[in-house]
């Protein structure tokens, strides 16, 4: 009480507070003093040595306490108005138009498509195409609910995905490589898995020199580690590499350079790489020859589709930049990309 | 002996720490330092961030810091004046807005990220765009802010308020003249801390902000930040690793940049205080 009075009103809250605490509840006046705030704080300190004991807590003294912070209650409101009134305004004007396509997806076929957008988007001045990422089957899902106007994958539709439409722009391929002064000439499923899982640790058991096998394997996270994985059916845990490596050339610096090494790499940079007289070779899979033409037909079996799907059958904008996507003037960005282009 | 042991243990614990942090950072400079140039910094970055620069990426970064700051510093500091200045330590609602936040600072970045994704890219309309990511890093930055603000705001000792009463200074005028200088540096450890979760968030952006490495035009436009750019070329884009170093080294700079200022401006204004006072 004492702390209340010393304390002049000195604007129109401080006031009201005054005004209430000299008319209002006045048998909880204790209650107020030792409640919240530097009121309560500074009051409390003087008070206290009065009336030690008070120190109760009423429903009519919390609603006074309410009363005690208009000022922050009014930045609150002021605040919340605000960035409501933002918002509002953004998201009118925010509608899609046509001019705007939105791709969300796999994060592989992401890189690619967002080269493409850029060559689209300086042959259509005013269209906007933003690519966004998340994995194939947030691809999917957006597709299907409409969210994004394109989704984008790095597999084939499932037989549950029927309804949509999936257009392949590109497709990736992984071959095994050796180096190539290793007789070896083929390996079955079998027995890459073998080696790759630390069963077999030497050349001899199956069929080459006496040495020791040096297995490359790609670090985490690479699309060519899933897709090696998901064709031998390993788990990344099972894998005794004994080199980890990050991109195709660095596999294939490693495996040219060291004469026992085995390593998985994107068919299309180690046909190019093979073909400029670096030291390796490509591995058939089962019977099909590692190429970018039995990538690009299908029929290498070690491969996966790059797909844009969509919902319903492509119109105006998504059309246009579909089949852009599917024409032969991309070609050289899939293959920057270490991808295959599709030839029909 | 026990006494030389725990030496000992500070020391090495110490050295440990040190030498992790010097050798990651040895690390970024070695394999990016070569890569880093003027172009680097302001060219567009080309096939597939493999090549050219991180300019239009700076720029996202920088403004969905500006919007992350601009929203979380006036609604951080009117919170941690709520709480530490109008509510007593044990009022049920400042114990109810303090657990939120002590649970909201321990909730891991994806789910701030789907959170932003649902709420304003969807639900609000606003789509991958700088705002909502920007909206959704204030969302993850508010509760160190508060925290460190209510917390500096709790040091100054009650003399202070009881010398601005004894004045007759109004509540607000001792708010504004007295309370919030002397909590001022709180609120720059918080701010600083703030902005280094921020910088360094991918997860909670890249469903928010997105993907898009074009120069953004407006708030509305997709913005990728530098850290989805580190993650991107490092984990996605095959040979992207020497300009994903260079990258991280620029984000280090900023982030010491950032720091740096943040500490002068505090000692700028310390200084000030004390030949005004």
């Amino acid at each position: 009480m004492i702390g209340e009075n010393t304390r002049l009103p000195t604007n129109r809250i401080d006031m009201l507070i005054e005004i209430d605490s000299v008319f209002g509840n006045s048998p909880h006046r204790p209650d107020t003093v030792t409640g919240s705030g530097s009121v309560g704080k500074k009051a409390s300190a003087t008070c206290c040595m009065a009336r030690p004991t008070v120190r109760r807590s009423t429903a009519a003294a919390r609603f006074r306490r309410l009363k005690e912070f208009p000022l922050s209650n009014r930045l609150f409101t002021c605040l919340v108005a605000l960035l409501s009134a933002s918002i509002v305004s953004c998201s009118s004007a925010n509608n899609r138009s046509d001019h705007q396509l939105v791709l969300t997806g796999s994060s592989t076929v992401a890189p690619l498509v967002l080269e493409m957008a850029k060559r689209f988007e300086s042959q259509h001045p005013g269209v906007r195409v933003d690519v966004q990422t998340g994995g194939s089957s947030r691809g999917i899902a957006d597709a299907m609910r409409g969210l994004a106007d394109i989704g984008m994958a790095s597999r084939s539709l499932r037989e549950e995905e029927y309804e949509l439409h999936a257009f392949a722009i590109a497709r990736d391929g992984v071959c095994v490589i050796l180096h190539r002064d290793n007789p070896i000439e083929a390996l079955t499923d079998a027995q890459i898995v073998a080696i790759y899982s630390g069963e077999i640790v030497n050349w001899s058991d199956v069929g080459g020199h006496d040495a020791p096998i040096t297995v490359v394997n790609k670090a985490a996270g690479r699309s060519t580690l899933e897709l090696f994985l998901e064709y031998f059916d390993l788990s990344s845990t099972e894998i005794r590499a004994d080199v980890v490596i990050g991109d195709n050339e660095q596999g294939i610096k490693t495996v040219a350079g060291n004469s026992n090494a085995i390593g998985y790499v994107s068919i299309g940079t180690a046909e190019f790489d093979a073909s400029a007289g670096i030291a390796i070779k490509l591995l058939p899979v089962g019977t099909v020859a590692a190429s970018v033409d039995n990538v690009a037909t299908g029929s290498f079996p070690l491969s996966r589709p790059l797909n844009l799907v969509t919902r319903s059958e492509p119109n105006g904008l998504a059309a246009t930049f579909i089949e852009f996507a599917r024409s032969d003037s991309v070609h050289d960005l899939i293959r920057e990309q270490y991808f295959v282009p599709i030839v029909p | 002996m026990a006494d030389r042991l725990a030496t000992i243990f500070v020391w090495s614990a110490a050295l440990l720490v040190t030498s992790v942090f010097l050798w990651l950072l040895g690390g970024i400079v070695w394999s990016g330092a070569g890569q880093l140039s003027w172009s680097f910094l302001i060219d567009s970055p080309r096939n597939a961030g493999r090549a050219g620069g991180i300019g239009p990426i700076l720029i996202s970064t920088g403004l969905l810091l500006l919007v992350c700051l601009g929203v979380s510093l006036p609604i951080g500091l009117g919170t941690a004046i709520l709480l530490a200045e109008f509510t007593s330590s044990t009022n049920r609602f400042g114990r109810l807005v303090r657990w939120s936040l002590d649970v909201l600072a321990g909730v891991p970045s994806i789910l701030f990220g789907l959170f932003g994704n649902a709420f304003f890219c969807i639900f609000l309309g606003l789509g991958f765009s700088i705002l909502s990511g920007g909206l959704t890093l204030a969302c993850m930055v508010l509760p160190i802010l508060i925290r460190s603000t209510e917390a500096s705001f709790r040091s100054v000792p009650d003399e202070y308020r009881l010398g601005a009463a004894a004045l007759g200074l109004s509540r607000t005028t001792t708010l504004l003249r007295l309370l919030l200088p002397t909590a001022i540096p709180g609120l720059i450890v918080g701010l600083v801390l703030g902005t280094g979760r921020a910088v360094a968030e991918t997860a909670a952006l890249i469903f928010t902000s997105g993907y898009v490495d074009r120069q953004p035009t407006s708030l509305l436009d997709s913005g990728r930040s530098l850290s989805v750019h580190v993650y991107d070329l490092s984990m996605n884009v095959a040979g992207g690793d020497a300009n994903a170093s260079a990258t991280a080294l620029v984000l280090i700079l900023l982030l010491l940049l950032i720091n740096g200022t943040a500490s002068w401006v505090m000692g700028r204004w310390l200084r000030k205080r004390l030949i005004t006072i």
